[in-house]
């Protein structure tokens, strides 16, 4: 059987999630040894639109992304996407509180230097509501995470070459943050939203002295009612929890009839 | 008792910590809070804490734990290599009392042998708790249960500027020769009693119902509103399982390596409140609100494992309660609530807090977790979705089963589990009907005959057949139901001389769903048996010649003396709710019921504990019961 052939492709990020591909440093000779990669703007030079596996980072957020993804999903038979921006929106979907256009105007007519962009009628400029990669077309797998944990992007690529189901946990972060007897967010004065956040990534940013975020989104069956109660206790205010619980998980917000 | 003093502690734990054969762990400060960890130098050393994080679970039962290196290109699985020797410095009596439970439960039936491996390769530094922690209450269960006899091989006290040291076993004397030290004297053996005595009356919280009447607190409120008032708050993040020194049930998973062909067998904790802890492969969950979880792990500290084991699970520490964020774990304040409604509970004399001490000559007899290999003998499709398969072990032996008892099927890089054997005993081959379900299952599915599993088992209580010996047997299957009761019928007809009148009554959802076609067409023309099937439904033009109906509707077409004939009710939960009543409402006594409840198994050796219906572990103690003694757990039939 000849290996599968994989292509990366970038949407609205930073790409900081297919830099953790290339961070499997030796690993990432098993990986090849797996599959062909070929096209990987971060690693590679050349580029081939004949592929099996299309790897997605980065959300949607303009109209030219719409046919983009829409292209390669006609293409590829497996799509998986990569980080929190394919697979909630990221943190640029806090755009979506605002009018589209208005986003564009603010951007690109308003400050210092947009003399050469106002007006412009480039497809670049366009703006829509930023969306998940799922939002717009069939996604077969979705590795969660701001980044994505390299170990688990090897973990999926295993469970797909097996017809195993996808080895991501639907228990929250404080499980794994238990396990790594860390002292809790909470009791350091601090804020957490582990309780709700869906774990698999080892609960990395409370364990080196952070608060987790929920950057890979939420457990199946958030018990949100009482964590909102938590940080009330802790005291936040609504406001500062609505800031806490939409950072990464605006697609939720917007999923449950926010605007 | 012997008294050492602080400096020569120090060099003591110091040159323990240079004994290269030792792995030399003490509890050390993190923050403001405390954790056992491996030990650099004795001024590490905190024996002052009051709690650490984590229990020293951890040493026996880690967070993860590799259980097996299998290789899937050869079907071959190996134990990991042993561990340092670990001298453990430190440990608070109740989490001793914890281990203590930990050894019981780990030894009961089916002796772990990776926990027992650990167990052994360890000694255990007590020291009596120079302070309480805000939340602990061992005070309170101590007052209530007696002083315990702890499992230790050293024990010290801090009497100020010496230490004294008891040990408690011929391994903790022998450690203690390395050390200077000299006999105590009368008043330092009376000093030592009374700071124990202080250590006790320090860690209370005003507890008003004592561990011996948990059991009776908590079964006269099952249904009490406290329950819902409480986990309405509830986050079910699962702290409080995770932090909980006598919560043992862990989830297991087959990681391969990216070269497709290596890997590990894992476990890791899990913990009763977790939402997918209660999982079945369809995506059935089976305790799915949070009050039901919530329930369940205090009623198994209380009440379930009392029943199973003889102990109180819980031991006053208090990492529940400081582990909860939004304070609702704390079992005082649960209990108390609880005795607010009721006050009327009955201690139980029979129940203590302490197990005995634990024998660690016990010897393991086989590995209880590495699978022997097998082979497919033969393969045959039955239905859409449920394939035969026959499978021989490799090493030529029978798999010694009795009706109604389980294996394990084991895929590695897929993992395990449970499926009903359907064969009779004997023979050198047996056979399985598995439905396509799972991860696991489908991987079988895939299969050829000729290609290498691996079996774990038999396991679990099958049917009694001595006790079905002279009477009438009414089988009724329902589903899948009928692949375990065929092991049963088989071996009745075989034997048909032992046994009564036979009855069959099977029904399934559609004629396209009905297993054994062939086999049903002999049982139907044997003589001595009647045989009745039904189907839920049957669309036009399907070819059947049964009954139309739920499986209810053909039970009264046989006629039996219900109080000579055992009925054998084997399907799905709403199955046993409407057969078992029209059962009883024939005049059947409830001790005729057997049933099997094969339902969210997996470890098969009852360690696990995802398959536990209230306090049964139904792998262990089932999947085969008698309807009498599970009619009122309040899980059994959900």
């Amino acid at each position: 059987m000849s290996k599968p052939k994989v292509a990366f492709f970038d949407f609205a990020s930073c790409e900081g999630c297919q830099l953790q591909v290339v961070n499997l440093e030796e690993a990432i000779l098993d990986v090849l040894a797996l599959v062909d990669i070929v096209s990987f703007r971060e690693a590679m030079k050349e580029h081939s639109d004949d592929y099996d596996i299309a790897i997605i980072e980065g959300s949607i957020a303009r109209p030219i992304d719409i046919d983009r993804i829409k292209k390669i999903r006609e293409q590829a038979s497996i799509l998986i996407t990569i980080g929190a921006c394919a697979h909630l929106g990221g943190v640029q979907r806090l755009g979506n509180q605002w009018d589209a256009e208005a986003n564009k105007v603010e951007v690109y007519e308003r400050h210092p230097g947009s003399e050469i962009t106002k007006g412009d009628s480039n497809p670049y400029f366009a703006q829509i509501k930023h969306r998940a990669v799922s939002e717009i077309v069939k996604v077969d797998a979705a590795i969660p995470g701001c980044p994505i944990d390299s170990d688990e992007f090897g973990k999926v690529l295993v469970a797909l070459l097996t017809g195993k189901k996808l080895p991501i946990p639907d228990y929250p972060v404080c499980v794994e943050c238990k396990k790594n007897e860390n002292i809790c967010v909470f009791e350091t004065g601090g804020f957490c939203m582990g309780p709700v956040a869906r774990a698999g990534c080892g609960a990395p940013c409370p364990t080196h002295g952070g608060e987790c975020e929920a950057c890979r989104g939420y457990v199946d069956h958030p018990h949100t009612q009482a964590h909102a109660e938590v940080l009330k206790k802790y005291g936040l205010s609504p406001n500062e929890i609505m800031t806490k619980r939409t950072m990464y998980n605006y697609r939720d917000f917007e999923d449950k009839g926010g605007d | 008792m012997k008294i050492i003093s602080k400096q020569d502690f120090d060099a003591f734990i110091n040159a323990l910590i240079q004994d290269e054969s030792l792995d030399v762990e003490g509890v050390k400060a993190k923050g403001d809070k405390f954790v056992f960890g491996p030990l650099d130098s004795a001024t590490e050393l905190r024996l002052d804490y009051d709690v650490t994080i984590l229990p020293p679970k951890k040493y026996y039962l880690p967070q993860y734990e590799t259980m097996m290196h299998f290789d899937i290109s050869t079907g071959k699985a190996t134990a990991p290599a042993m561990d340092t020797k670990k001298v453990i410095v430190g440990v608070h009596p109740y989490d001793l009392i914890a281990i203590q439970q930990m050894d019981k439960y780990f030894f009961d039936t089916n002796v772990d042998d990776i926990y027992l491996q650990k167990r052994k390769n360890s000694l255990l530094i007590g020291v009596m708790p120079a302070k309480a922690s805000e939340k602990a209450f061992y005070g309170d269960l101590m007052k209530d249960a007696g002083t315990p006899e702890l499992h230790f091989d050293l024990m010290i006290t801090d009497l100020g500027v010496l230490y004294a040291i008891l040990p408690g076993t011929p391994e903790g004397a022998e450690l203690l020769q390395r050390a200077t030290s000299r006999d105590a004297q009368p008043q330092e053996i009376e000093a030592a009693k009374n700071k124990r005595q202080e250590a006790i009356d320090r860690a209370t919280r005003g507890l008003k119902v004592g561990p011996k009447a948990w059991h009776s607190l908590l079964s006269n409120n099952y249904m009490s509103s406290v329950w819902k008032e409480m986990s309405d708050q509830c986050l079910a993040c699962g702290s409080c399982t995770l932090v909980c020194p006598t919560c043992f049930c862990y989830d297991v998973n087959d990681e391969v390596g990216l070269d497709l062909n290596t890997g590990v067998r894992t476990r890791t904790w899990d913990g009763c409140l977790l939402r997918d802890f209660t999982k079945v492969a369809p995506g059935e969950i089976f305790r799915e609100d949070i009050v039901e979880r919530y329930r369940h792990r205090i009623n198994r500290k209380g009440k379930y494992l009392p029943d199973a084991m003889g102990f109180v699970a819980c031991v006053g520490c208090g990492r529940c309660s400081s582990a909860c964020i939004p304070d609702i774990a704390d079992p005082v304040n649960l209990i108390n609530k609880l005795a607010e409604a009721t006050m009327d509970t009955i201690p139980d004399a029979n129940v203590g807090h302490v197990p005995e001490k634990s024998d660690l000559g016990i010897v393991a007899s086989d590995s209880l977790y590495i699978p022997r290999t097998a082979t497919i003998r033969r393969m045959m499709k039955l239905t859409k979705t449920e394939t035969f398969f026959e499978i021989g072990l490799d090493d030529g032996q029978p798999l010694g089963h009795v009706p109604g008892q389980f294996v394990e099927v084991s895929i590695y890089g897929v993992g395990e589990a449970p499926i009903s054997v359907s064969s009779p005993p004997g023979g050198n081959t047996f056979q399985i009907i598995v439905r396509n379900v799972g991860d696991l299952t489908n991987k079988l599915h895939s299969l050829s005959e000729g290609d290498k599993i691996g079996i774990r088992g038999p396991f679990g209580t099958g049917f009694d057949t001595e006790d079905m010996k002279g009477k009438n047997i009414l089988f009724i299957g329902g589903g899948l139901g009928i692949v375990p009761m065929r092991s049963l019928i088989k071996y009745v007809l075989n034997n048909r001389a032992d046994y009564g009148k036979v009855m069959i009554l099977y029904g399934c959802k559609d004629p396209s769903e009905l297993l054994f076609k062939d086999e049903i067409a002999q049982w139907e023309n044997t003589p001595g048996v009647e045989m009745h099937r039904t189907v839920d439904t049957c669309a036009e033009g399907e070819s059947w010649d049964g009954q139309v109906g739920v499986i209810t509707t053909i039970m009264p077409m046989v006629t039996f003396d219900p109080l000579n004939t055992i009925a054998v009710v084997v399907g799905p939960p709403i199955m046993y709710r409407f057969v078992n009543r029209d059962l009883l409402n024939m005049g059947m006594p409830e001790e005729n019921i057997i049933v099997s409840l094969e339902r969210r198994m997996k470890c098969g050796v009852g360690k696990c504990g995802h398959c536990q219906i209230n306090g049964i572990y139904v792998c262990k103690e089932g999947p085969v019961f008698n309807y009498k003694d599970i009619k009122d757990e309040p899980e059994a039939f959900q």
